[in-house]
């Protein structure tokens, strides 16, 4: 697998005083392609994320996106080198309407650490704001909900718009954590078939992490497994998911897993 | 050394109390996560139900004391639990504005019964002294330290060792988890805030014949106790008591040096802002208790009118300004005031409504638009226009000061900070020559426009409120603009902001500039107005109550600055001149109530479970139950049950 074009995470190690959350972790989400992170409750999947996204600094071990050494960089810097995320609770504009919200997906990134930036668009930026929001808008298909409030919508919804909002950044990498969290089986499957759409249509990266099985199971290339903060299996995500050890970590020893979120 | 001494035990005394206090704050604090800016209100509350009881009605003291601490101060505490308890799940400004009723409507109480005037109390406790190392120490002294120490520890005690201690602790991180060992959270609660009421009212007892009974001044214990409370990080109650000791030792012997340069004569009283700001600034993000636990949930704030209603207000706004000089007479001057103030709320609600950061030292930046406009105009005879603007540019610097603050901490953390920082200018910077001087005010002259007499009141009202159409206009644009979009979402998620790559620090910065040279600009209309500029329109308390009124003005910025400005300045001037008095309770309890109001659809979302959420509402899902579900997982109570799905 090349690792020009993608985040690598490499032997990281994370402790929070004495717990190691995460032990000798070494990753890799290629751009173009989704990525499972899986395991069980506090195997170490959203410190590993954290680290991913600048929330969390690592005990030691690296984070690159392609070149660019991210280990110790802020979040907004991770932004601006391509990489977005969406947060398991989700950290919408909720006073703000759809549109909105998309929009201000990519007009973050513009306004930047510049006063001057923060304050007055720059020529031809509004017209670029416009076409990504309408865009993701389509790819997710709010249009019809674009004007109401993102306060007011239902789970499904919501992280419909949240997805919106990462994929107007024209980020390259998009984190998404545990977007199936409070959505029907139904909404569940729906969400993963959208999740194939777009990296279909963009390219984006997509690393995943999720307690959705079926989500892991219909739309992840490669998964990766977690348990007590170590990796415990790899691989194609059919293949893991078979893969008894992980089963046994994860799953008890029901022989079909269907873990739907609680509604 | 033996004067050394003197000092140590002076502040060690005072510091007793102050570090009682603050134990009974951080109590309160750690249980129901709601920082009780009202905490030294119930120590007021409670020494003058001690000075009833013991010197009106005549009990004996041990007597009064009982009732007024034990009994009394249990009852306040049961009280504020009601309170607080809407307000565990709401975001920092509504816990604020409630807590700032609370303490609105007790000083309000206060000031109606006993005057504003300080009473003296004397000493209940024995006067006889013993000499240690040369120094005389009273068995007053004595006892007031025993008390703190013995209270302390054993509060210290009951939290660390014993069962309901530690449900104590347990019951702000995970009430639901709690209710599963057998606790009534509830319960855990109202023994929490018994303790703490009792607590402060006995402090406010034990301080009362030393410092005598004044509304105001018995509610600033809420300032020694913060500082306490800071330098226990507001978690530990030992280290909260020994920084009562610390603050109560160092005010003490600065009082030394404040007698010695009169420049320092705001220092000792500073002290506990100081170590609050220098501690809170210091603190490691994240390493302060509840810091990032609270998820603010914003309500609407923001909807643009449509434009042929915007137009018929602007008309409407228009004829009624023109018509106010002819209609009001002899009242004109309060008009011109409320035409200030309407920047001032401009300027206030740019932080708070818009951007939902919670400042409470407004008044220092209008202070110091006032006072350099007061100069620019008198002293350097600039002209009015350019006096104006310089006086709000010399804010910004300023404001960019409170921006650190802002930078480092949100939400209660940043209110407190601000806090200090307000009653840091106030009492170390308004009386230096730096702004307000010695005296009573600066006078300021009306000077003339070229072609335009502001000599009379009639046409300066023009002026002040086309200052103000100005001021809303720029404040409307900045709303529409792309910082006003990015300020929204700052007050929603600064979070997601940072994560989409906004540089969070410098819109906190533009942010607080933008609002201080509003606030400057404000300082100068108004005190053009008033032809003076003096300490006394600016103090810390008002920049309390200017927070609360804006937050009974309703949510849009504009109206409600509008509305916010005549209930501050016109009202009080229409009403019976009996019932003036009355209206700092009045303002505490509608903002008390607002506050609940607001707080009512945050408490829903504490309280709407899995099972409820079905009841929320048939139909549209509410966005409260929308939520709820959502971070099901994160619910041990959900996990659990989900977990029980998947074996």
């Amino acid at each position: 697998m090349s690792t020009a074009d993608a985040l690598v995470v490499e032997h990281l190690e994370v402790r929070f005083g004495g717990v190691r959350a995460v032990h000798d972790l070494s990753l890799t989400a290629p751009v173009g392609r989704i990525t499972g992170l899986i395991g069980p409750n506090g195997a170490g999947k959203s410190t590993t994320f954290n680290a991913c996204s600048g929330f969390v600094r690592p005990t030691s071990g690296t984070v690159r996106f392609g070149t660019v050494d991210l280990t110790g960089a802020p979040s907004s810097r991770r932004a601006h080198c391509g990489i977005g995320r969406t947060f398991q609770r989700m950290e919408l504009f909720d006073t703000l309407s759809v549109r909105e919200n998309v929009a201000l997906g990519r007009e973050a990134r513009m306004a930047g650490t510049s006063p001057l930036r923060q304050l007055l668009p720059a020529a031809g930026e509004a017209e670029v704001v416009a076409a990504a929001t309408a865009r993701a808008l389509a790819l997710c298909g709010l249009e019809a909900s674009a004007g109401e409030r993102a306060g007011s919508l239902s789970t499904g919804q919501r992280r419909l718009v949240e997805l919106a909002r990462a994929l107007a950044g024209d980020f390259r990498l998009l984190l998404l954590d545990e977007p199936s969290s409070g959505l029907d089986v139904h909404e569940s499957r729906r969400f993963a078939e959208l999740l194939r759409e777009v990296v279909d249509a963009t390219g984006v990266g997509i690393l995943l992490v999720e307690h959705d099985m079926r989500v892991i199971a219909d739309v992840c290339d490669y998964v990766y497994v977690l348990d007590f903060g170590e990796l415990i299996a790899e691989g194609i995500a059919t293949n893991v998911l078979v893969d008894d050890v992980v089963r046994a970590a994860y799953l008890g020893t029901e022989p079909v897993p269907v873990p739907g979120g609680p509604s | 050394m033996s004067q050394f001494l003197v000092y140590v035990v002076i502040g060690i005394t005072s510091g007793s109390v102050y570090g009682l206090t603050g134990v009974g704050l951080v109590l309160t604090y750690r249980t129901s996560g709601v920082l009780n800016f009202a905490h030294g209100t119930m120590a007021t509350a409670g020494s003058y139900l001690f000075y009833e009881l013991w010197v009106r009605a005549g009990l004996p003291w041990p007597v009064a004391a009982f009732l007024a601490v034990v009994v009394f101060g249990a009852v306040l505490g049961l009280g504020m639990e009601r309170v607080a308890r809407r307000l565990a799940a709401a975001p920092p400004e509504v816990v604020v504005v409630a807590t700032v009723g609370v303490l609105l409507a007790i000083t309000g109480i206060a000031t109606v019964r006993y005057t504003a005037a300080t009473l003296t109390l004397a000493s209940f406790l024995p006067t006889s002294s013993f000499e240690v190392g040369g120094v005389f120490v009273t068995w007053g002294q004595v006892i007031v330290v025993l008390v703190g120490i013995a209270v302390s520890a054993a509060m210290t005690y009951v939290l660390s060792h014993t069962r309901l201690g530690t449900a104590m602790r347990g019951v702000v991180d995970d009430p639901d988890l709690l209710e599963l060992t057998g606790f009534d959270a509830m319960r855990v609660r109202r023994v929490a805030w018994m303790l703490g009421g009792s607590v402060a009212c006995l402090g406010g007892v034990l301080i009362a014949p030393s410092i005598g009974l004044n509304p105001q001044l018995l509610t600033y214990l809420v300032v020694q106790a913060f500082g306490a409370a800071a330098i226990g990080r507001f978690k530990s109650l030992p280290w909260t008591f020994v920084g009562g000791w610390i603050i109560g030792v160092v005010a003490a012997y600065g009082g030394k040096y404040a007698n010695q340069y009169p420049v320092l004569l705001g220092l000792p009283a500073s002290v506990p802002f100081v170590a609050l700001f220098v501690v809170l600034l210091a603190a490691k993000p994240g390493s302060l208790p509840g810091a990032t636990l609270r998820k603010r949930i914003t309500t609407e704030r923001f909807a643009p009118l449509p434009p042929r209603a915007t137009a018929v207000l602007v008309a409407v706004g228009a004829g009624l300004v023109a018509a106010v000089p002819g209609l009001v007479g002899p009242k004109l001057p309060v008009f011109i005031s409320s035409a200030g103030f309407v920047v001032v709320f401009l300027s206030l609600g740019l932080l708070v409504k818009t951007a939902g950061q919670v400042s409470l030292c407004h008044g220092a930046l209008v202070a110091v638009g006032a006072a350099s406009f007061a100069r620019f105009s008198t002293d350097l005879h600039l002209p009015w226009p350019v006096a104006v603007l310089a006086a709000g540019l010399v804010t910004v610097p300023v404001g960019a000061v409170v921006a650190i603050p802002a930078i480092r901490l949100s939400g209660i953390y940043l209110a407190l900070a601000t806090f200090a920082f307000g009653l840091l200018m106030e009492n170390l910077v308004y009386r230096s020559f730096l702004l307000f001087g010695t005296g009573p005010a600066r006078p300021v002259d009306r000077p003339a426009l070229p072609g335009l007499d502001l000599g009379s009141d009639k046409a300066y009202f023009y002026v002040a409120v086309g200052v103000a159409v100005a001021t809303a206009v720029v404040v409307a644009a900045v709303q529409r603009s792309r910082l006003g979009r990015i300020l929204r979402g700052l007050a929603d998620s600064p979070l997601a902001l940072e994560t989409f790559g906004t540089g969070v620090t410098t819109t906190l910065v533009l942010l607080f500039c933008l609002s201080a040279f509003f606030a400057g600009v404000a300082g100068a209309i108004l005190a053009t107005g008033t032809r003076g500029a003096g300490p006394a329109d600016y103090a810390s308390f008002n920049s309390l109550l200017w927070i609360a009124i804006l937050a009974i003005s309703g949510g849009r910025l504009l109206s409600s600055s509008v509305i916010a400005a005549l209930l501050l300045a016109v009202l009080p001037q229409y009403l019976p001149a009996g019932v003036v008095p009355y209206q700092p309770i009045a303002f505490g309890v509608i903002a008390l109530a607002a506050a609940l109001a607001s707080a009512n659809r945050f408490d829903l979302v504490a309280r709407v479970h899995g099972d409820l959420a079905g009841s929320a509402r048939v139909g549209a899902p509410s966005p409260v139950a929308a939520r709820r579900s959502a971070d099901g997982l994160r619910s041990p109570v959900a996990a659990r049950r989900a977990l029980e799905g998947v074996r």
